[in-house]
């Protein structure tokens, strides 16, 4: 029979990716919590931070739309504040995806996390060498894809939308947690 | 529809009134949200976009007020007039939080309520071509390539349906030489954090062009040859298929599917030279299903802006064709490629070799026909872009592309002066630019020359969109 | 390994009883059709058979159709006459060459496709079905010449296979002489259908196809002539490939072609220098008059058994295969060897067509698109080597005999 062997291989490799005893959903892979953990592991509070309408129609006339709305936090160690803990939500291809971004205290990217990513495919935003590019950025960078931050063959809508989010965040830093 | 009742007299100098006034108003308007939730479900979606934008509304001004009264209540403590002591002092800071929370839930509330509203998206692309041979004005050309109609829709956050339409050439009936089909049509699961799985008609993942085909995805307004002649984009089988990948930037393809039916290739015509997997792929058209094929794939995208990789698809193609002389016949196509995109610049590389086996006792009866089945077939290409200017959304990337391609490389052995001569390697230099208008439209120019049949020497215009 | 959650009893007896009505049911369905077959009841099949080889039911008493169509030739005529006599005393001339029979059924009806006109039955398509077709012959002055369909079912009716007729349309079939041509018309058609002696599709060449048998290099060589758009471009009109179920290959497209073929003086009626016999324009076929550009066309024989023919073309000007693949090549390099050749040297080239229709001729599709002085596209050598080739299409070849030397 032609098919005997043709089976064999997809039918070994799906048997051994698919844990037998309980198929994990998780397309949501860190909670708000477990980022917030992650990306200040010395922080003892998180305050949230509202951001008024006038605050983000300033940051989309600069640098476009949100896709949901942005909720920030502020991270303490006791009293002194560490930085700012954005969770926010960019469209890769077809779904959400939601990042969070960490800000060090004078407003420069501290880290990103991908906390849900929901396709199957392009998520190579999810690389740790691929966020790792963010990481020191500040309002003024450019942080635009093909010019300081580099792009994944295959995932270009992820790559894009992730950095044009985080160069929001960073222009909604500006406007309106700088002061704060 | 239940009216949410607005609390706008905020009166500052009353602590605890005050704090239940602004409770109230808040709680009335959680209730509220709670309230609509079924309802909204069930709501015309430009009813529901349209609560969404009021509940929006609401909390920005709740939350305006909040701003304020947190910068007040910090400021100046002691300008809280009387009656109002120390307990309206602490008590207003401290509720703030409790409040700030509240709205933040309220928001993420509304946020899933249009998530909700938009479970299912739709896509299209489209492209027009003209193109000008040079030794040849009468064969001057404008054309709608294809325009493309596509839907995902979410069944649930990790179960996803979609499908992708395409109409070539405008015009579509018996007398027309349009053509419409379906491209892709599957249903895909996250299974679980790194493997999902497809079912359906789906495009085999060989190749750059294959699953990305977008006009805004590839330079030049034609597709490139060895993607076309060799590999035969868009080249979509039915069957499943498992994907995933690993931390490290490892992504992998496995796949059972259909193949190809080697019964249908027509000796008389030239469709074979064209593109010899092309003229004899099924597409899912009453296909026969006898031999089943199977294909792996694999990329390495662990350093951003690389992405190397390969794959290899083989199956039989006699499908048990009644009378059919290659029962045996073999379609095996391997490729391998790069891509490297360091800061402005797009760099790729391509090979692609097939070949079909078992093909003698078949070309014995296709003596003296044109276009007996080929024993291999292969193309590669170099191709080099820049993105040298942006302004504003506009920008442009001037190219160049050198590509080698032998559809017919080589023959089985027949009789001596009965057989017909393996093609000489076709190799196109294409030299052009895409001027992009936003992430979605481009502009196209090219000029190809052609080192074989240099009547094809041309020069082309596009214009695609996206979205 | 026996389980305990088995089979229900009373579903294995369930089972077992439908079974058995099934069976019992086909049974008796199988047995009835098979005691039709076996047990030599007659069927329309065999009376067709019976028909087509009657001699009586002509007005000379000496022509059947198979006669003229000759199971032994490939249901085609045995003489080499250009064209047939008939009538009752089998002196009356035809107009054109008989076509063999063989494959007759799988001709398509009539119609007009994106390439023009294409299949019917009859050189000129005229006959829709093989029962229209029949009629004509069996009441034709120049062939089987039965005065009115009473005077053929009166011959009919006294046939030794008159009972048989009866118990196959009905104990009163010859009171109604129309009803019992129609039967007839019935039988010849379903004997042409069904009887696999009119498609056995055993030649050499189909033998090659299904893998059994090596071509002898010669007729190899012959079939690449045959395929090659550039030498014999014979497959353009007689295709030579499976179709794309498996099917074999008709060697014939069934549309229609103006080869311009010389007029042939053999037939009687071309003693008349006004008459001409223009296809698919008439004079036998009128529904197409008006339709200038297809006079002259005939349609694209097969070419299955063509070696075992004695004339060629719709007027048999032909004898011999050979003359008729040299014409194909040389007609337009060396016309002077087909027409007649006028006093002051000029060939009258298409003399067979009145003047205003020989540019209806096909000059433009190879190997007819060569000018005078040109060299033909094929070759002495390659012309043989084709004819090699053709005398494969000739069914009764056994692929398990000895070949007589390769």
């Amino acid at each position: 029979m032609a098919l005997r062997y043709e089976w064999l291989l997809p039918a070994a490799l799906a048997g051994a990716a698919v844990p037998v005893a309980q198929i994990v959903y998780a397309t949501e892979y860190l909670s708000v919590e477990a980022a917030q953990k992650a990306l200040f592991p010395d922080a003892t509070a998180f305050e949230i931070v509202p951001v008024s309408a006038e605050e983000r129609a300033a940051v989309v006339q600069e640098a476009g739309r949100f896709a949901g709305a942005p909720r920030v936090f502020r991270a303490r160690q006791g009293e002194r504040v560490l930085g700012w803990f954005i969770v926010d939500e960019v469209i890769g291809k077809v779904e959400l995806i939601t990042y969070a971004l960490a800000l060090d205290a004078g407003g420069a990217v501290k880290g990103l996390e991908i906390m849900a990513y929901r396709e199957t495919h392009g998520d190579a935003i999810r690389l740790a060498a691929w966020r790792a590019q963010f990481t020191g950025k500040r309002a003024a960078d450019p942080v635009r894809l093909d010019a300081d931050i580099r792009n994944i063959s295959g995932a270009t809508l992820s790559c894009r939308h992730v950095t044009e989010g985080v160069h929001r965040l960073l222009v909604l830093y500006e406007r309106a947690l700088a002061h704060a | 529809m239940p009216v949410v009742r607005r609390n706008t007299r905020f009166a500052v100098s009353r602590g605890p009134r005050f704090h239940r006034f602004a409770c109230t108003g808040l709680a009335a308007a959680l209730a509220a949200a709670f309230s609509l939730a079924p309802s909204l479900a069930l709501a015309d979606e430009a009813e529901l976009r349209a609560e969404i934008a009021d509940l929006r509304k609401q909390i920005d001004e709740m939350k305006e007020q909040m701003k304020a009264m947190m910068s007040q209540g910090k400021a100046a403590p002691s300008a809280a007039a009387a009656p109002s002591p120390s307990p309206a002092g602490t008590a207003a800071p401290a509720a703030t939080p409790a409040l700030a929370e509240r709205v933040d839930k309220l928001e993420q509330q509304v946020s899933a309520q249009a998530d909700e509203a938009s479970a299912t998206k739709l896509f299209s692309y489209g492209e027009i071509a003209y193109s000008h041979p040079t030794h040849d004005s009468g064969g001057t050309q404008a054309d709608l390539a294809r325009a493309v109609l596509g839907f995902a829709h979410s069944f649930d956050d990790r179960t996803r349906a979609y499908g992708e339409f395409e109409w070539e050439h405008a015009v579509t009936s018996a007398d027309d030489q349009g053509e419409s089909e379906v491209e892709q049509l599957y249903v895909e699961r996250q299974l679980n954090d790194r493997v999902a799985g497809r079912i359906g008609l789906f495009l085999i993942p060989l190749g750059l062009l294959n699953e990305h085909h977008e006009p805004t995805q590839y330079y030049g307004v034609f597709r490139n040859f060895v993607e076309t002649a060799i590999i035969p984009t868009t080249w979509r089988e039915g069957g499943v298929s498992l994907l995933g990948g690993t931390e490290s930037g490892f992504n992998w393809n496995l796949g059972v599917t259909t193949g190809f039916d080697l019964s249908k290739w027509d000796p008389t015509s030239n469709e074979g030279r064209e593109s010899p997997l092309g003229s004899i792929h099924q597409e899912l058209q009453l296909a026969r299903a006898r031999d089943l094929s199977v294909y792996a794939a694999a990329n390495y995208q662990g350093i951003p802006g690389l992405t190397a990789g390969g794959g290899v698809f083989t199956g039989k193609a006699g499908q048990g064709a009644p009378n059919f002389l290659a029962p045996d016949a073999r379609v095996t196509l391997w490729e391998g490629h790069a891509r490297w995109q360091p800061g402005p610049f797009d760099l790729s590389a391509l090979y692609a070799r097939g070949t079909i086996s078992d093909t003698q006792a078949l070309n014995l009866t296709f003596v003296g026909d044109p276009t007996p089945v080929p024993k291999s077939f292969w193309g590669a290409y170099v191709q080099g872009a820049w993105h040298a200017w942006a302004y504003k959304d506009y920008s442009l990337a001037p190219f160049a592309r050198y590509e080698w391609f032998n559809t017919a490389a080589s023959y089985e052995p027949v009789p001596e002066g009965l057989g017909v001569p393996p093609s000489p390697t076709e190799r196109v230099g294409t030299i052009g630019a895409n001027f992009y208008i936003g992430p979605n439209i481009v502009l196209k120019a090219d000029y190809q020359k052609f080192h074989v049949d240099t009547a094809r020497d041309r020069f082309d215009l596009g214009f695609g969109y996206n979205f | 390994m026996r389980r305990s959650s088995g089979w229900h009893p009373r579903l294995v007896v369930a089972a077992v009883a439908a079974a058995a009505l099934t069976l019992a049911f086909v049974a008796a369905r199988g047995l009835a059709i098979a005691d039709a077959l076996d047990s030599g009841a007659p069927t329309p099949v065999s009376l067709g058979e019976k028909i087509f080889a009657d001699a009586s039911l002509s007005a000379s008493g000496k022509m059947a159709c198979a006669t003229c169509h000759d199971p032994a030739h490939a249901h085609a005529q045995s003489n080499d006459l250009s064209v047939q006599y008939g009538g009752a005393g089998l002196d009356v001339p035809g107009t054109r060459a008989v076509p063999s029979l063989q494959y007759v059924s799988l001709i398509p009806r009539f119609g007009f496709g994106d390439d023009g006109p294409f299949g019917g039955f009859d050189r000129d398509g005229r006959a829709n079905t093989l029962i229209i077709q029949a009629m004509r012959p069996l009441l034709s002055s120049n062939e089987m010449a039965n005065a009115s369909i009473e005077d053929l079912i009166q011959r009919l009716s006294v046939t030794p296979y008159a009972d048989e007729f009866r118990q196959v349309y009905g104990a009163d079939i010859f009171a109604d002489p129309n009803g019992a041509f129609q039967a007839l018309l019935f039988s010849l058609s379903q004997y042409q259908t069904l009887d696999p002696d009119f498609r056995p599709f055993n030649s050499k060449y189909d033998s090659f196809l299904r893998g059994e048998v090596m071509l002898a290099p010669a007729e190899l060589r012959g079939l690449a002539l045959f395929n090659n758009p550039q030498k014999g471009n014979c497959a353009a009109c007689h295709p030579s490939h499976r179709g794309p179920n498996g099917e074999p290959p008709m060697f014939t497209d069934f549309t229609y072609d103006n080869l311009g073929v010389p007029r042939n003086d053999e037939i009687p009626a071309n003693a008349d220098p006004t008459y001409y016999d223009l296809g698919l324009c008439g004079p036998a076929r009128t529904d197409l008059e008006n339709q200038a550009d297809l006079c002259g066309q005939f349609k694209v024989p097969t070419l299955r058994n063509v070696a075992t023919r004695h004339v060629f073309f719709h007027n048999g000007r032909f004898h011999s295969l050979h003359d008729a693949l040299q014409f194909y090549v040389q007609r337009d390099t060396n016309p002077e060897l087909f027409y007649p050749v006028a006093e002051d040297g000029t060939v009258l080239k298409f003399d067979d067509l009145p003047p205003q229709y020989r540019r209806n001729v096909n000059t433009e599709e190879v190997p007819y698109d060569r000018h005078p002085g040109e060299a033909p596209r094929l070759s002495d050598a390659e012309l043989e080597d084709l004819e090699t080739f053709l005398n494969t299409l000739t069914d009764g070849y056994d692929p398990t005999a000895t070949p007589a030397g390769n």
